[in-house]
């Protein structure tokens, strides 16, 4: 068992002696063997690995997208493994962010309205209220004069930056990004990473994904995967980037 | 709920060809029901139109008189008193009109044929000569007495013209045989099956074929407000009859001409009041109307069927395109039911438009179809008692058709959204589409 540096301030993400399980016809395949980890607030960690060991499962566990096969996973204080289908969509929507490899904006929306989304669901805030949180992000992001561009109408570097400005918009705990830079060129991949990195720097907790070697040396904390094992995480890069 | 209809709309909009053909294919369907329905309103208003003024009112109050228990008279005594409380019982009464009732048989030096003889007073019948087109004489001089009124067919088949007389044949309710010799006065184009074997006489002229005096009726034709609501008041008919002293006959929905031999071989005597409806005097208009509108049903259900075939299609293709987009929505916290509440919205969108397009293009249609007097072919001329083709638009048919294809149609949408939001999100985010 490989369990990560605890840190003293109560993590966001707490998996303990996590297996996760398919069967592909009558064979099971196990993806996941064994992951402890946790994740504190502020960290921008990355999980690296080569392709099949397993990155995409665990944020798909941490995401509250998958359900864990054995072991425990408490994400913002609840434990995944006894919340209904209905109650892990809320913690999705109130507690995490996403950040996809092919950036998965509503096509038909445009960019204002796809960071709206979220708040819409939640139905927390009035229409000014949202309107101000939406245009402040996009300015964050960078892309407010293309608030009203279909996902069509932009790069793959605006709409990571749309994606980004919609998992942000409803200050979640821990903002989750599978590959976030793999469907784009280096100069704007490097600038998306920047970006990341300056809303770390401002709090936002970032989790995500890559097999990009470029990509984990800019990262904080470094979890490494091999087939679905955590096999080592250095004792320097186990701190926040920011503190 | 805004951006879910704003969502549908655009993703509608979007897949243009697609939309183009479900919703042309709703909206033809709309069409078609729209004229089927008018087509069906128009035929029933004017088969009812008509039948009712020939030969039963939407209300009966008739009945037979026995004098002996093996006899049957279509007749009514003292019909002044049955009027006034028949006029004080029924309820959205419009009018009525008193009529008299015959069988018997039409000779003339040609040929002979068995004839349903109703006896009325032309004065009276305002309706009944709106309603017939006279090809020759006049039928306002069915005032005079033993004058007859027949039908081209019987003209033909009895070689009849106006002026002709012809004799009325028939036994009187006490057993004997009498006639009378009746002038031609006018000839009407056909009306409906039954016209090749219907004459009308003077309410006074079939009195006196039957030995009957002037306190006399066949029965009592009523008109309503409300023609559906004829069963309803001629069951109400039947209880204040009753209470107010008078036999009344159990119901038989079979018209009175038929009812003679079961009258006949019934054990009583003297007078009962036999209370029916259009439907009971007229079978044939009854099953003509079923049939046609079961035709109409089952048209409009295979139609519909092939629509909820289409819509089910469409968004199976839909949520096929967009799976990925359903798991990243379901990932970032859109609940089963929203999934769902958006697609349903997509197939309610279209079924709602392109329902409205049609009845649209459904009433123009109706409208340019009867200002175009289109000719009905002869056969149907017959047995839908119309030369032409006459569609009755009726709002709340409309209204209800619109309704009726929107809400089945968004019914359709909801396999394949309950479908979309059952779909895992970590499947679906990795879904190859």
């Amino acid at each position: 068992m490989h369990m990560a540096t605890t840190p003293a301030i109560q993590p966001i993400v707490h998996l303990s002696n996590v297996d996760k399980d398919y069967k592909l016809g009558a064979v099971t395949v196990s993806a996941l063997k064994q992951v402890s980890l946790e994740i504190a607030p502020g960290e921008f960690t990355v999980i690296a690995g080569p392709s099949g060991s397993g990155k995409t499962t665990l944020l798909n566990l941490i995401g509250c997208v998958d359900v864990a096969t054995r072991g425990e996973v408490i994400v913002a204080g609840q434990d995944t493994g006894k919340l209904t289908e209905g109650d892990l969509t809320r913690l999705r929507l109130n507690a995490l962010g996403f950040i996809f490899q092919s950036f998965n904006l509503v096509g038909v929306l445009d960019a204002f309205q796809n960071v709206e989304f979220p708040l819409l669901l939640q139905k927390k805030m009035n229409a000014a209220q949202r309107k101000e949180r939406v245009m402040d992000l996009l300015n964050r992001v960078g892309i407010a004069e293309y608030a009203h561009h279909r996902p069509g109408e932009l790069s793959g570097g605006q709409r990571q930056r749309v994606a980004i400005a919609r998992a942000l918009v409803t200050f979640p705990r821990i903002v989750l990004a599978d590959e976030p830079t793999a469907n784009l060129d280096s100069v704007t991949g490097n600038q998306i990473l920047d970006l990341m990195q300056e809303l770390n720097r401002e709090g936002t907790t970032f989790l995500f994904s890559t097999h990009d070697p470029h990509v984990v040396s800019r990262a904080g904390r470094v979890v490494r995967l091999v087939d679905g094992r955590i096999v080592t995480e250095p004792e320097q890069q186990s701190q926040t980037s920011h503190s | 709920m805004n951006t879910l209809l704003l969502i549908a709309a655009r993703n509608l909009a979007r897949n243009r060809k697609r939309t183009l053909l479900l919703g042309g294919a709703i909206a033809v369907v709309t069409v078609l029901l729209v004229l089927l329905t008018s087509l069906f309103n128009g035929t029933q208003a004017s088969m009812l139109r008509n039948a009712t003024t020939l030969s039963t009112g939407h209300v009966n109050v008739a009945g037979f008189y026995k004098i002996t228990s093996g006899t049957a008279a279509p007749v009514v005594t003292e019909y002044a008193k049955l009027r006034a409380l028949v006029e004080k019982e029924t309820p959205g009464l419009q009018s009525l009109v008193i009529r008299g009732r015959g069988f018997g048989k039409l000779v003339s030096d040609a040929s002979s044929q068995i004839a349903v003889v109703s006896g009325i007073d032309i004065a009276q019948e305002a309706n009944f000569k709106n309603i017939l087109e006279i090809v020759h004489g006049d039928v306002d001089r069915l005032s005079e007495p033993h004058s007859i009124l027949i039908f081209e067919a019987t003209a033909e088949r009895l070689e009849l013209k106006i002026g002709d007389n012809v004799t009325l044949s028939s036994q009187t309710y006490r057993g004997s045989n009498n006639s009378i010799d009746c002038k031609v006065v006018a000839i009407a184009k056909p009306l409906g099956m039954f016209s090749s074997f219907f004459s009308y006489v003077p309410l006074q002229t079939l009195r006196e074929l039957y030995g009957l005096d002037a306190t006399t009726a066949g029965g009592i034709q009523l008109y309503l407000k409300d023609w559906e609501q004829a069963e309803q008041v001629a069951a109400k008919l039947r209880i204040a009859l009753d209470k107010s002293g008078y036999r009344v006959m159990d119901h038989m929905d079979l018209p009175y001409w038929r009812k003679f031999d079961i009258v006949k071989r019934e054990d009583w005597t003297g007078q009962k009041i036999d209370v029916t409806t259009w439907m009971d005097e007229d079978p044939f208009m009854k099953w003509t109307l079923f049939g046609f509108r079961a035709l109409i049903v089952i048209i409009f259900m295979v139609l519909l069927a092939i629509i909820i075939i289409g819509v089910m299609n469409t968004l199976w293709m839909a949520i096929r395109e967009r799976t990925r987009e359903v798991g990243a929505l379901r990932a970032i916290g859109m609940q089963r039911q929203t999934v769902m509440a958006m697609f349903v919205t997509e197939g309610a969108l279209l079924a709602l438009a392109s329902s409205t397009i049609g009845v649209i293009l459904g009433v123009a249609a109706a409208f340019a179809l009867n200002a175009a007097h289109l000719k009905m072919i002869k056969g149907f001329q017959m047995v839908l008692m119309s030369e032409t083709v006459t569609l009755l638009v009726n709002v709340p048919t409309v209204i209800i058709s619109l309704l009726v294809i929107a809400s089945v149609t968004t019914l359709g949408s909801i396999l394949p959204a309950w479908r979309a939001a059952r779909l895992q999100p970590v499947e679906a985010m990795h879904s190859s589409n």
